[in-house]
């Protein structure tokens, strides 16, 4: 009954709480947009990093987490993949991946290699389908006879390369070096890995690398990514300690750290509207208390106490702040829902996003949980500020407040 | 002495205002027995609200001391204070008695829940009142639909729903007209033959005044004349 007098009495004076409602429904409906904004940022580029190349999770030699050289690498390679795909929903791709040097007759780079079986590869990244011109490490016919090299649009620009060029890698070690033919272009969301990533079959690179028949990973991607944690349990209860099984937060330290900061930094945006608001919401409460004095005198000597009248002033300013919470949150998410889907066309700015490996076109990610925290927050700023128009109220002696008219 | 339901001993109150001190009661001491149903009478400024806001605990006395019941209520902290309203006194005042946002039922089901009723027995006991003060049809109602006469039989209704051993009236027919006025007088005074509820209002009306088997005269804060009839 005490939280009925308390909404009703918000609802009564609605008036007077309608700059409160509305500061609070665009502060946090901006706020909602900002967060949802940069979430869907960090998302799409985490999303793009796992589909591009960290796959959901890998299996790895010890050590090669710290130091990414051949060296720590997996001659039973097959068997894990054999391990990892026999549990339901499982795609694994052995992966050999090392550091070198492209070469063409006019220039060489630095590059990331790596060898891969073209069909394991299609079922774990996006690469294989991401071709803009020639085909994904299809073995070259006739007389050209080298083996064949995808490489990034990016590089290919760089170095001028084009379809059926030849290409020669070098890598540290002493076999190192070896000609390939460009078979095919891709183009990923991010540039700055079609820059660097050179694509080649995973038996011309265990060649090139001089480790025999090896691989560096098995790239796992599930088919539903929630059960990330009980496939990495389950895989290295499987596969034993002698191998690393490492889910892509894990491999990718900084992307993941990345991604916890906007939720903490989400909260830092949703702390300081409430801040903000907290005055505007004791303002509103104080009036609403003086203006009802007399009301409240009757209430205290019909036995109501203090305590209780504390109570019911809390929870009429919660119940208001929850109502512009409730205002703010709706247009928000309508907001981030209607233009969140269609994403927002950003190819203007596309050259430093799609360094980043965001793409030209931003979707907004807002879930359940940024409504939880404003809502939590709401309720803790709406009892805070009641805290300064209560203690002024249950002052009064009733005799007092009754005559207040 | 041993039936009285209230007590003021020796009560003076001064209001303290920036510059002046106001005696608003000089040493009054007033017992009400169980049962009663008395006027304080006297003129505007005499203190008879003053004396029942001493009465009811909603105000404190300089010096002087009210008992309820035998206690002393000035001794007590003001949650016990407030327990003991919640228990033992009802309220009627002037005007804006009811809470604005609650209706009828609910008015009266406000006392009733401070009580730690059940909302079931809540409503019930609430409606079963308003029904037997013939306000039946107000049940729904909120304040702004109701007449003044109206709302001040609510708040007879409010007042005596839990049972106090004392009802409380400042003035309550101060705002109707004289008809409204008489049988507003008629209901509490059945209540009080009916209920045995004891009852103790303020009032400057000659015929609100006549209804009252005992008129307490207030005159300047001190007691005048303290006449009983039959
Ligand atoms: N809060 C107050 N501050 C100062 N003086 C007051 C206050 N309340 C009442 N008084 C004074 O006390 C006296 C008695 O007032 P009151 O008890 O209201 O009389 P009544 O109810 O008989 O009209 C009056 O002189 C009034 O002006
Ligand atoms: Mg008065």
């Amino acid at each position: 009954m005490l939280l009925r007098i308390a909404v009703r009495n918000v609802a009564r004076g609605w008036r007077r709480s309608l700059i409160v409602l509305l500061s609070i429904g665009v502060g946090l409906s901006g706020c909602l947009f900002v967060v949802a904004w940069s979430k869907g940022l960090v998302h799409q580029m985490a999303d793009n990093a796992v589909k591009i190349q960290l796959a959901h999770m890998a299996v790895q030699a010890p050590g090669y987490r710290d130091n990414p050289d051949v060296r720590y690498n997996l001659p039973d390679y097959d068997a894990i993949a054999k391990t990892a795909r026999s549990q339901a929903g499982v795609h694994a791709s052995p992966r050999l991946r090392g550091e070198g040097l492209v070469q063409t007759a006019r220039k060489s780079v630095l590059a990331v290699m790596i060898g891969v079986r073209p069909g394991d590869e299609a079922e774990v990244s996006v690469v294989p389908s991401s071709i803009v011109e020639g085909s994904f490490l299809r073995t070259g016919s006739g007389a050209r006879r080298l083996p064949p090299v995808v490489i990034g649009v990016k590089m290919a620009g760089e170095m001028r390369a084009e379809i059926g060029d030849k290409l020669v890698l070098h890598v540290p070690g002493d076999a190192g070096l070896g000609a390939f033919r460009v078979s095919g272009l891709y183009r990923t969301a991010s540039s700055e890995f079609d820059g660097v990533a050179v694509f080649l079959r995973l038996r011309d690179a265990q060649r090139l690398f001089g480790v025999g028949d090896a691989a560096t990973e098995v790239a796992i991607v599930l088919d539903d990514e929630k059960t990330v944690d009980a496939v990495q349990a389950r895989l290295q209860e499987a596969l034993g300690s002698g191998v690393e099984v490492l889910t892509w937060r894990e491999r990718a330290r900084r992307l993941a750290s990345m991604l916890d900061l906007m939720g903490d930094l989400s909260w830092i945006f949703y702390a300081t509207v409430f801040v903000a608001m907290a005055f505007g919401i004791a303002n509103t409460m104080l009036m609403a208390v003086y203006e009802r004095l007399r009301e409240f005198g009757v209430m205290r000597s019909l036995g109501l106490s203090r305590a209780r009248l504390m109570m019911l002033i809390a929870l009429e300013s919660a119940a208001l702040t929850l109502a512009g919470t409730g205002i703010g949150l709706g247009t928000g998410f309508a907001l981030v829902g209607w233009l969140g889907k269609r994403g927002i066309d950003l190819s203007m700015f596309s050259d430093a996003l799609e360094s980043y490996g965001i793409g030209t076109r931003v979707f907004l990610h807002a879930g359940w949980e940024d409504a939880l925290t404003p809502l939590a927050l709401a309720l803790v700023t709406g009892v805070v500020a009641a805290v300064w128009p209560g203690v002024r109220a249950i002052r009064m002696r009733p005799a007092e407040a009754l005559r207040r008219a | 002495m041993a039936d009285a339901v209230m007590q003021a001993v020796n009560v003076t109150k001064d209001y303290e205002t920036r510059a002046v001190t106001t005696r608003a009661l000089d040493d009054v001491s007033l017992d009400v027995t169980r049962g009663e149903f008395s006027a304080l009478a006297g003129p505007s400024g005499s203190g008879k609200t003053t004396l029942l806001n001493m009465l009811g605990t909603i105000d404190a006395p300089t010096s002087g001391i009210v008992r309820i019941d035998g206690d002393d209520v000035t001794a007590m902290s003001e949650a016990e204070r407030s327990d003991l309203r919640l228990e033992k006194l009802g309220f009627i005042f002037q005007s804006y008695n009811l809470i604005p946002v609650l209706s009828a039922t609910e008015n009266v089901e406000f006392v009733l829940l401070l009580q730690g009723l059940g909302a079931r027995e809540r409503r019930a006991r609430a409606e079963e009142v308003l029904v037997e003060l013939g306000l039946g049809d107000l049940l729904a109602k909120r304040p702004t639909e109701m007449s003044g006469g109206q709302q001040q039989r609510v708040a007879v209704a409010r007042a005596i729903a839990s049972n106090p051993s004392i009802v409380l009236a400042d003035e309550p027919t101060a705002n109707l007209d004289s008809r409204t006025a008489e049988s507003l007088l008629d209901l509490m005074l059945r209540m009080n033959g009916e209920r045995g509820v004891t009852f103790l209002f303020s009032t400057h009306d000659r015929r609100v005044m006549d209804r009252a088997r005992r008129i307490v005269q207030l005159v300047d804060g001190r007691i005048a004349s303290d006449e009983s009839r039959p």
